[in-house]
């Protein structure tokens, strides 16, 4: 996506990965509606089929994805050294998205766990 | 950034009163009130400044929150004692449907949108906001459409199906009446304004702020309202989508809420509660941002955690829209959906507590000074967190339903509400009273007025969590005695009534001070912001000249700026010109990148305004062809309103040979609030496109007697080839686009012709397929769907049409070219959308269907 061309320090990150974790629930959401009314597993298979299996490895790459973003924004804010007006507005920026991604991430892993937990279509 | 220095105290700064203006400031007000002044008497009705229709909108709310007030009182009033006669179940649901209904899309959103409106551009270095005439229409549709629907009352046919209009109560086969027709269409009218104003807000504080105010040197309160404005964009779109489809499956007899026909009363609560929960926030973060704003002028130091507090805003505003369903736990929604959704509903807590900490913080640390607004900020904390806790406790799913629609819910609501935005804007009305009136409030009287209100307040609604706990539900006329629930609703109702006390008081008192009140100095609370610089009353400019700005405190670091700018020391000093002009600024550094010219007093917004209150009522007395000619006639007046743009005459009067050094006009560049301007109406419009789809795939997914056809009535290639059209029609627009940017404008007006040609095609292929498929949208919700779909795309499909031969024709006029190449580039947005929703209509109502059938 054109937004992963954007520097840490663009404003754009700050949203990047809230919006992404937007799409993920909604991935998530629609995904298991619509697995349920195509193909549901048996109730008793628990948390352990296809289905859930599928939405945790989506999940996973996001929460992965997230806390990558995360990082390479708090390291490159801890790179953005000096006074400069520009400097002080892009290490703003890269350290409140860096916030901004690892809140995407614990988002994610939190709205996630009931797949470990639950069958789908219960 | 620390301030170079605090006040010592937040008593009054009277330096600046001291100064009596210099005779060159008074020279300069003079020049600048020729340009900028309101007109009197029957001519007021043309204003469109900023501060003049934002008094309004906070005026006209103010009212309609003393109506809907009256209703709850008269709830109150009949659940006093078991057993009232004083209302009877018809008046009872009516009542609490409009004291909801009015609370929620007549009063809070539109009053904080005021607030906003009027303190914005003056916190942000800037004259007005971007699309003055737009506010005025705003207004009006706000207006019009609020008297539209309380007159529902006079008559005696108010809605009646409660403030989230659940179907199928307020279908046709429930709500045979008009009744439902008032709250569908009214609110729906009143939404134009809130929309409007959504998108203007931000756009002005994206690209209006001073020279230099980067976007991490914002003012807190516009961050809030940044994060606000874009939830509107988004979150008011699956609403608006709703209630067309509801009003025409009540107006039309087409299906899409009722299961017998293929379609699902849940969708509505889908669509509603997408809107729905976002706006529980769209109300309480221009709150926080005004909370923002006045706890760190009474503490004395700046915010604790400004980028917490940013980044806690942002994460509100995104995950505010995974929680819609936690509304609809009851329901019957599957396990695992209950889980994500009540999940989310905790995360959101987090976010919301990071804010108070930073509050509390600023406080701990500060050297608070206690005054009248910040008692209404100290009662705020103490409901808000209430509030806040009993919201975790309904996101627990067993609990929920232990509790769902028993006055428990109407109680946590109620602290979420008042405690989260009622109590906010009182500290904000007392704390911004003087930049209004010039004076300052009643020390005492005020005092009174927050006592009886708070009181009042918790005497009402934490004895009502008790009722509700006692198994009372909500919207029952009346009970039975020996329930139990007789005492604390005899206790509710009484302090419902102090807490009503303790409101006349504060208006009262708001009443009296503009007459008997202090005369406030310049900047009377010591604050930072530049809000109050402007004088108070402000002048109607704002800003006789606009100062560079690299601070959040502007007024603690440099409190030489009223002085300053009065005198013309900044940029853009001059008024000599005639026209109304602002510096348009970059949206992230705040670098100056042209000057936008501002349009002035016009008759146009209260025609559109007017035009569109009488379709409302033929709409609501099924005149239909009425309706049919007022929509033409609204849609003309809104597009002469469009004629008198850019580079015509009456737009940009004056020659501008007095811009400063490598600045334009900015209907003379490529990139001015307008394409800003469309772009976040594109991203409403595919807000409200997204939940069509999101309609459609539900219904193929859920709705239990859907009922798809073999093949589909409108095959598989039409849409697509209408698609082709569109894209031949775009790229000849885009052509068009490019030429301008390479300065070449050789058949310019033929390409656009050109690309009308297509969108004229392509609106012929769509009414072809209207009349010859075979769609029976009265019958099946699978071709309603089909069917509403083909007419939003028509309507876009005409709207780029019509839009591209009027561009044509300012070509021929000479106020489209090289030396105004900026329309082009707007309409040029218009068409990327037009093309791609056909598209992608195409693939979802024609292409996905294929795999559907072939897979299930």
């Amino acid at each position: 996506m054109s937004t992963f061309r954007h520097p840490p320090g663009h404003p754009i990150q700050l949203i990047t990965g809230l919006t992404l974790w937007f799409v993920w629930f909604c991935l998530v959401y629609g995904g298991a509606a619509v697995a349920c009314a195509v193909a549901p597993p048996p109730p008793q298979a628990g948390p352990w089929n296809g289905v859930n299996g599928t939405l945790l490895l989506v999940s996973a790459a996001f929460a992965l994805g997230f806390s990558v973003a995360a990082w390479r924004m708090a390291h490159a804010a801890r790179g953005m050294t000096g006074n400069d007006p520009g400097i002080v507005r892009r290490r703003f920026f890269a350290s409140a998205a860096a916030t901004a991604y690892a809140v995407a991430t614990v988002s994610t892993v939190v709205v996630a766990l009931p797949l470990v937990l639950l069958g789908p279509c219960i | 950034m620390i301030p170079k220095s605090f006040p010592a105290t937040a008593a009054p700064d009277t330096t600046a009163v001291e100064h009596a203006p210099s005779a060159d400031a008074q020279a300069l007000h003079a020049e600048f009130e020729a340009v900028w002044g309101n007109p009197k008497g029957w001519r007021a009705l043309s204003v469109v400044n900023h501060s003049t229709i934002a008094v309004r909108f906070l005026l006209t709310g103010g009212v309609f929150f003393l109506l809907a007030g009256l209703l709850g009182m008269l709830l109150r009033a009949q659940l006093a004692q078991p057993g009232q006669t004083f209302m009877g179940a018809e008046a009872y649901n009516q009542a609490f449907t409009m004291h909801g209904t009015m609370m929620m899309f007549l009063f809070a959103v539109p009053i904080l949108q005021g607030l906003a409106a009027y303190l914005l551009p003056k916190m942000l270095g800037a004259r007005d906001l971007v699309f003055p005439r737009l506010s005025a229409f705003g207004y009006w549709c706000y207006v019009f459409g609020g008297i539209i629907f309380t007159s529902s009352l006079l008559f005696g046919l108010a809605p009646d199906a409660g403030w989230f209009m659940y179907t199928p109560l307020s279908s046709n086969a429930y709500s045979p009446g008009i009744n439902s027709d008032f709250w569908l269409l009214g609110v729906t009218f009143v939404e134009i304004s809130t929309m409007a104003a959504g998108i203007e807000i931000a756009v002005s504080i994206l690209r209006t702020r001073a020279a230099g105010m980067a976007l991490h040197q914002m003012p807190i309160f516009a961050w809030a309202m940044l994060v606000t404005s874009m939830m509107i964009i988004t979150g008011f779109p699956p609403l608006i989508l709703g209630s067309i489809l509801l009003e025409l499956e009540r107006a039309a007899g087409w299906a899409f809420f009722d299961p017998t026909r293929g379609g699902d009363a849940v969708l509505w609560q889908h669509l509603f509660w997408l809107f729905g929960h976002p706006e529980v926030y769209i109300i309480f973060l221009p709150a926080a941002g005004v909370v923002s704003t006045i706890i760190p002028v009474f503490a004395r130091r700046p915010l604790v955690g400004y980028r917490w507090v940013v980044i806690s805003l942002v994460s509100i505003g995104f995950i505010s829209f995974g929680l819609w369903v936690h509304h609809m736990f009851a329901v019957g929604i599957p396990v695992m959906a209950l889980a994500f959704f009540s999940l989310a509903s905790m995360l959101v807590a987090i976010p919301t507590g990071v804010q108070v900490f930073a509050w509390i913080a600023t406080l701990w640390t500060g050297r608070p000074v206690w005054s009248v607004p910040m008692l209404w900020v100290g009662g705020f904390l103490f409901i808000f967190v209430a509030g806040g806790l009993t919201g975790v406790m309904l996101a627990f799913v067993p609990f929920d339903w232990q509790v769902h629609d028993t006055h428990f819910v109407v109680a946590h609501f109620h602290y979420v509400l008042i405690g989260g935005m009622l109590f906010p804007l009182v500290a904000g009305v007392y704390y911004w009273l003087p930049h209004f009136s010039g004076r300052m409030p009643f020390e005492r009287l005020s005092k009174v007025g927050f006592w009886l209100s708070f009181i009042g307040f918790n005497g009402t609604f934490l004895v009502m969590h008790w009722t509700g706990l006692m198994g009372m539900p909500r919207r029952v006329y009346t009970y039975e005695p020996g329930m139990g629930w007789d005492l604390p609703n005899l206790i509710s109702s009484i302090f419902s009534f102090v807490m009503a006390f303790g409101v006349a008081t504060v208006i009262l008192d708001v009443a009296l001070h503009f007459r008997l009140g202090r005369r406030a100095p310049l900047n009377p609370w010591g604050a930072d912001t530049l809000e109050w610089s402007t004088g108070t009353p402000p002048r109607s400019y704002n800003f006789a000249s606009q100062p560079p700005l690299s601070t959040r405190h502007p007024l603690w670091d440099h409190p030489e700026l009223p002085h300053t700018i009065a005198e013309g020391q900044h940029a853009l000093p001059t008024a000599r010109h005639g026209r109304r002009e602002t510096l348009g600024t970059d949206p992230v550094t705040g670098r100056p990148r042209e000057v936008i010219h501002l349009p002035g007093n016009s008759w146009w917004p209260l025609a559109a305004g007017l035009l569109l209150a009488v379709l409302c009522i033929f709409l609501l007395l099924k005149a239909y062809a009425g309706a049919i000619i007022v929509a033409l006639a609204a849609v003309a007046v809104l597009l002469r309103w469009s004629w008198e743009n850019g580079a015509h005459p009456k737009a940009a009067a004056g020659e501008a040979h007095d811009l400063p050094d490598g600045l334009k006009l900015h209907s003379r560049t490529f990139d001015g609030p307008g394409l800003w301007g469309m772009g976040l109406t594109l991203l409403a419009d595919a807000a409200l496109f997204t939940s069509l789809l999101f309609g459609w795939l539900y219904l193929w997914t859920v709705a239990p007697h859907w009922q798809p056809p073999e093949q589909s009535p409108l095959g598989v290639w039409p849409l697509a080839a209408i698609a082709g059209v569109l894209a031949v029609g775009l790229l000849y627009m885009q052509r068009a686009v490019n030429g301008l940017r390479s300065a070449r404008n050789e058949g310019l007006a033929l390409q656009l012709l050109v690309a009308a040609a297509c969108g004229a095609l392509g609106c012929a292929g769509l009414i072809m397929l209207l009349v010859l498929a075979p769609l029976q949208p009265s019958r099946l919700a699978h071709d309603a769907v089909l069917t509403f779909t083909l007419y939003y795309l028509l309507l876009h499909a005409a709207l780029a049409t019509v839009l591209t031969v009027l561009q044509a024709w300012r070509v021929q006029r000479g106020y489209v070219g090289l030396h105004a190449p900026y329309e082009p580039a707007v309409v040029a947005l218009w068409w990327r959308f037009t093309a791609g929703a056909q598209a992608v209509a195409w693939l979802v109502m024609a292409l996905m269907p294929l795999a559907f059938r072939a897979g299930v």
